[in-house]
């Protein structure tokens, strides 16, 4: 970068506590350079975008093609299933309505939800974000990950190992 | 001065051209400027911002979940249309609507699969992406609340998932909602007058049908929408999605 032209060519403002001092030749510092570190919208996300749209297609089209939802005998209100399931994501609240009917059914889901709610405005600690399991986060990333194991612990105990009358029913019995 | 002057044969031989950019709203510019002109020229597109972090495109940071989340509803929400067109909310027809589905219309049992398969995803994918958010510490100040509408959404997604399963009518839907209600009627006090509420009496029958009906195709798909709007807006407003400290 050289000067072009050290003469003044706008006259200096005594109001004003800047004034132009030169003009140089040369290219700005940000010039082909990217704000930050983004990229454009379209093409980079947009694209990605889509190819995640066709992922998903493919993927439900070909399970629908494979495997039938399922259909039983049409409603009977007279004649109960044996045993009677909830769908898949509710089983765990199921398995553990089956031990304490109010503790597991009311209490289990109200705290989990209101805990689930709550949670931002409890965890205070600024630490850690925009990283998969922060070192700085152990204790937050434990609790949650027990939490998680024991919904998909109950879940895989009721969806699979309760028979009839809700007794423990190995599969492979 | 001949701008004011045009000709039908120039009107017929530039409409193409002039359809095209009728529609298309297209920038004079820099190739910069028309990238950017791309997505907030776009009614569609300009949910995003012009430029994005490249930490956002990281697949194995957001591993794509909000987004097949979306698209899974996407997919619901067309295919629940279709199915629409074949379902009768009474518990005379529905069971046969069911088998109609399966023998009598064309791809009727592709529909249903595609329907009932993407409901089990959804369920998975949402909650897997609130691991995500999670697990990258996501929903830290200033995202609190996009946190709290997400919950509202997985909310949203399970109480979708739970009225449309009692549709079919068969014996699979009917105890499995009787199952669910019956845990809502443990609730203290109140208990018995919210499986009232719900079921339309005091257990699964037509009113229950109607009831979750209604919720399934009207209620539960709109209040889910709005909350989307909100949940993609505030990411804009939060500063799109989280990411480490610059270096």
């Amino acid at each position: 970068m050289h000067v072009v032209k050290k003469q003044e060519i706008f006259p200096r403002d005594p109001n004003k506590t800047y004034s132009l001092m030169a003009i140089v030749d040369g290219d700005s510092l940000q010039v082909d350079k990217d704000p930050g570190d983004t990229v454009s919208s379209w093409p980079h996300l947009v694209l990605r975008e889509l190819l995640v749209f066709l992922v998903v297609g493919i993927a439900v089209v070909a399970v629908s093609l494979l495997f039938n939802a399922p259909l039983e005998e049409p409603a009977n209100a007279l004649h109960s299933t044996n045993p009677a399931k909830a769908p898949w994501y509710f089983v765990g609240i199921q398995e553990l309505v089956s031990y304490s009917a109010f503790l597991g059914g009311i209490v289990a889901p109200a705290a989990i939800v209101l805990s689930l709610l709550f949670l931002p405005y409890l965890d205070r600690n600024p630490a850690g974000v925009g990283v998969w399991f922060a070192k700085e986060r152990r204790v937050a990333t434990s609790i949650f990950t027990v939490f998680v194991v024991a919904m998909g612990i109950l879940i895989v105990i009721g969806q699979f190992l309760r028979g009839p009358n809700w007794t423990l029913n190995l599969p492979w019995h | 001065m001949s701008a004011t002057v045009y000709s039908i044969r120039d009107s017929i031989k530039n409409l193409p051209k002039n359809i095209r950019s009728s529609v298309l709203r297209p920038v004079e510019g820099t190739p910069e400027q028309a990238r950017a002109a791309a997505v907030f020229g776009n009614v569609f597109l300009h949910i995003h911002p012009a430029r994005v972090h490249e930490n956002s495109l990281r697949f194995g940071y957001t591993l794509g979940l909000g987004l097949i989340s979306f698209y899974l509803f996407l997919i619901l929400a067309i295919s629940g249309t279709l199915l629409m067109f074949y379902y009768t909310p009474s518990t005379q027809l529905a069971y046969h609507n069911m088998k109609d589905l399966e023998y009598v219309v064309s791809f009727g049992v592709i529909l249903r699969n595609i329907h009932r398969w993407s409901a089990h995803a959804m369920v998975a994918a949402v909650f897997l992406h609130m691991c995500r958010v999670f697990y990258t510490g996501s929903y830290k100040a200033p995202r609190e609340f996009n946190w709290v509408v997400g919950i509202c959404l997985l909310l949203m997604t399970l109480f979708l998932s739970f009225t449309g399963y009692l549709l079919p009518w068969d014996q699979l839907a009917f105890w499995a909602i009787t199952v669910g209600s019956n845990i809502a009627a443990y609730a203290p006090w109140i208990g018995e007058k919210i499986r009232f509420v719900m079921l339309g009496g005091n257990e699964v029958g037509q009113m229950a049908l109607i009831r979750f009906y209604v919720l399934h195709v009207a209620l539960l798909p709109v209040a889910a929408l709005v909350l989307m709007g909100v949940h993609f807006w505030r990411i804009r407003k939060d500063g799109g999605l989280s990411r480490p400290a610059d270096r």
